[in-house]
């Protein structure tokens, strides 16, 4: 092996649980200058392997071989003097804070009494943005920054620590297509410089664009290393699935109903500046995309149809019959239903027991004072197993569950309620490649049924896969609805980005 | 799925051991008491335990259900005090107490009348709080704490700092004794449990209590009249209350415009230790009924075991701050 230019091994890593093999004689090396992927479903080992390297787990045997130096186990102090830094998915930036400051907060310059040096802070704060490329004023307060911005300052937080190693765990969930073009030029930027990247994804789409090699984890074990440029998607599916697949997704023959008359129209949704005289109309059996880049409105139009948020302007009708909701529970009378995009915040009690969640929305809309239990259990019980809800029982708390299965109680919740339309905003994020395959053949089969699905996403090969139709949205504007062979990533983009039109 | 599964069994143990550790607490003070005092375990004296603990378990009932949703209202001390000078005055002047000669439907309506006035001033206490709380989107702890002085002002100003004795009427509610052997009171602090147990196990109204408690947001998705739901738990806190004001001044024979002060203190006391979650969402009355049994043994076994009385706050203060860092390291782990 020659070691001298590999930055990181680890040598027959292991760490258990009881009960579980979390990671399992895990050998992994990494180049200076690699960006390299580490990719498998929930649960795979990836969270545990990265905390290993970060110092915030002891494994139970093997080592570490960082520059050389073999170590039993990290600590957190330990392995950011090495200069291995993590940027975690969720933002730890002190949103009242300057950028500047943030970015030193671990170690602010001082002048003669103690005081903080702003002046100096924010000088090396430029400096360092300079070096990295980022196009962002220091003296900014966090809070008042896009989403990206903030990313891209955490990274430059890590850099900022003499980062060797940078471990970047889910660095694009909720990116736009622009934020993500910023972050990968960062990447590539400072791996050239002799920065290493370990690159935690669900998106192999974003992984073969940035990634130099890929390691498969499955049941904590290392399945493969790749080389992006010799393997391709499927192959690095089917093994992180452990099974064939011919290709990520595969849409049945669409089943579309009936015409537009019997259509769920959406009419002259506006509120100024956020959404702009929104129309269309999805037809029974349809599975209607809504696609464009994070903060084009698409979700405060959801929330509006919903009765959630206030609007100017706006009226739904179902079968000719006029259905705009004056609030969510009236929405649910109605027969809409709105998977947030936010399950955590707006969508799950985690508290709570699945057939607790399952039987909200019903039991929000049923009359009478008591409820009947074992009826509750029961229909909870098959309505979890219908949608293959992977849980020793119905009784566990939503918490526990992974991305997916609880994804699919928030939709179990609106099946059991009879939603007859269902909004889902951004229905797969978080959730692992088999789970979404079979989210994606639930909604087909529910637009089977006739059920009325609308589908708001940013992953854009997800929309071109499923949806029958897929309209895309900028600044609040419905700029076109695609239909047929219309409809593929490229012209998604496109019209999201306003790339190409004529105005 | 496996590391999953077994997270949550884990996690349902450490749920049982919860209300097993509060078991076991519960014997253990039992048998150190009765050791150094005898007389604890006596028939009269158990009688005399869940007496006293009856009203604390009726008002930690009601805070208990509110807290299942998310809110807390430390205003229930003031407005026992506030309702108990209101009730005992209604007495006073309907019999025209001391002399007592009054007209015969004077001597027949004062009881009924001051219950009934009694809840539905409970009903409105609960309903202004309710009301304030959802409509300032304020924190219901500072809100009730606001309301905890008006009330206690009110009371004050009610009773003009005197205080209305009753002279031996109005005594079956806190005095009363069923076949001259169980009290009343314990009757009625029974009835209320089993009234919050049934409504958070069985009722719409119950799994609402818990949803909005658990994930407010999520709750309004869902379809749940959230402003509803909450303000009617604050009606259900004042009408605890209400009835707890009741039996305290009919045990107590007399109010002063502080007697139900101390009822804020132990009925949280009680249901935080009980294992009701502060953050909201989970607990049941099983948890409400063991953390009130033991704070009434505290005190009763202080008191039995000759204690300084003053030590008595000490002692509940630090259960108090005990039982919520258990709570919350438990729950920062998870």
């Amino acid at each position: 092996m020659s070691a001298a230019q590999n930055i990181l091994e680890t040598v027959q890593l292991s760490k258990s649980y009881p009960g579980v093999q979390a990671l399992d004689g895990v050998d992994f090396d990494l180049r200076y200058g690699e960006v390299q992927a580490l990719v498998g479903q929930n649960g795979a080992g990836k969270s545990t392997f990265i905390e290993i390297i970060a110092g915030s787990l002891r494994p139970d045997s093997g080592r570490i071989v960082f520059e050389r130096k073999t170590f039993a186990h990290l600590d957190p102090a330990r392995s950011i003097e090495l200069g291995i830094l993590t940027v975690h998915q969720e933002n730890q930036l002190v949103e009242e804070l300057s950028v500047a400051e943030n970015i030193f907060l671990y170690n602010l310059p001082r002048s003669g009494f103690g005081f903080v040096d702003y002046s100096r802070c924010l000088e090396a704060a430029s400096r360092l943005f300079q070096e990295l490329g980022v196009d962002i004023k220091p003296g900014r307060k966090v809070k008042d920054l896009t989403f990206i911005e903030k990313k891209l300052v955490s990274i430059a937080k890590a850099c900022s620590r003499q980062a060797k190693l940078l471990i970047l765990d889910e660095p694009t969930a909720s990116l736009d297509e622009h934020g993500k073009t910023l972050l990968f030029e960062l990447i590539r930027r400072n791996t050239k410089k002799g920065l290493s990247v370990i690159y935690i994804s669900h998106n192999l789409g974003e992984i073969f664009e940035v990634c130099d090699r890929v390691l498969v984890f499955k049941d904590g074990k290392k399945v493969g290393t790749h080389e992006i440029k010799s393997v391709s998607m499927n192959d690095v599916v089917r093994e992180m699935i452990g099974r064939s697949s011919t290709s990520l997704y595969t849409r049945q023959a669409s089943a579309v109903q009936g015409d537009g008359r019997e259509a769920f129209q959406v009419v002259d949704f506006h509120r100024k500046g956020v959404v702009e005289h929104v129309s269309f109309s999805v037809r029974k059996g349809e599975i209607f995309g809504i696609g464009g880049l994070v903060g084009a409105g698409r979700t405060e139009l959801a929330r509006m149809i919903f009765g959630l948020d206030p609007k100017d302007s706006g009226r739904i009708s179902y079968r000719g019959q006029d259905i705009t909701p004056r609030d969510p529970g009236d929405a649910i009378q109605k027969g809409i239903g709105y998977l947030t995009e936010d399950r955590k915040g707006s969508g799950l009690i985690l508290v709570r027991p699945i057939y607790e969640n399952i039987s909200l929305v019903r039991l929000a809309m049923s009359p009478g004072l008591t409820m009947n239990l074992a009826r509750e259990r029961g229909e909870t019980g098959d309505m979890s197993k219908q949608l293959d809800i992977k849980t020793p029982s119905i009784a566990q708390m939503v918490i526990n569950l992974s991305g997916g299965n609880q994804q699919k109680v928030v939709l179990a919740k609106w099946l059991y309620a009879g939603a007859e339309a269902l909004i889902f905003d951004e229905p797969t994020v978080g959730v692992d490649v088999g789970a979404k395959a079979e989210i994606y053949r639930m909604m087909e089969n529910l637009a089977k049924e006739g059920k009325v699905i609308i589908m708001i996403s940013s992953d854009n090969p997800e929309l071109t896969a499923v949806c029958d139709r897929v309209a895309v949205m900028r600044d609040g504007r419905l700029i076109a609805i695609l239909e047929g062979t219309q409809i593929t990533e490229e012209n998604i983009l496109r019209h999201a980005m306003g790339v190409g039109e004529k105005e | 799925m496996e590391t999953k599964a077994l997270a949550v069994e884990g996690k349902r143990k450490s749920w049982l051991t919860q209300a097993m550790v509060l078991l076991i607490l519960i014997v253990v003070l039992v048998i150190v008491t009765s050791v150094v005092n005898p007389r604890f375990l006596r028939i009269t004296n158990i009688l005399n335990i869940f007496q006293q603990i009856a009203i604390l378990g009726i008002v930690a009932a009601g805070i208990g259900m509110l807290l299942v949703a998310g809110h807390i209202d430390i205003s229930v001390g003031s407005q026992i005090s506030w309702m108990g000078v209101i009730l005992a005055m209604i007495i006073q002047r309907m019999l025209g107490l001391p002399e007592g000669n009054v007209s015969a439907w004077r001597m027949q309506l004062a009881i009924p009348l001051t219950i009934v006035v009694t809840f539905a001033v409970g009903a409105l206490l609960g309903l202004l709080n309710g009301i304030t709380v959802v409509k300032s989107k304020a924190t219901s702890f500072i809100i009730t704490l606001g309301f905890l002085s008006v009330y206690k002002g009110a009371a004050l100003l009610t009773c003009k700092g005197a205080s209305y004795m009753l002279f031996g009427k109005f005594e079956w509610m806190g005095r009363g004794r069923i076949m001259d052997t169980l009290p009343v009171s314990i009757m009625f602090f029974a009835g209320v449990l089993v009234i919050a147990f049934i409504v958070l196990k069985y009722f719409r109204y119950g799994r609402f209590l818990y949803a909005i408690g658990g994930n407010k947001q999520a709750a309004y998705v869902s379809g749940i009249k959230t402003t509803r739901v909450t303000i009617t738990a604050y009606i259900v806190v004042g009408l605890c209350n209400a009835l707890a004001a009741l039996i305290l001044i009919s045990r107590n024979g007399s109010a002063l415009a502080t007697t139900g002060d101390a009822y804020a203190l132990d009925a949280l006391a009680s249901v935080i230790v009980g294992g009701v979650a502060l953050a909201g969402g989970r607990g049941n009355a099983l948890n409400i009924f063991l953390g009130v049994l033991l704070i009434g043994l505290v005190s009763n076994a202080l008191v039995i075991m000759n204690i300084n009385p003053y030590a008595r706050d000490v002692v509940i203060g630090l259960i108090i701050i005990a039982a919520v860092t258990v709570g919350s390291l438990t729950s920062a782990r998870e």
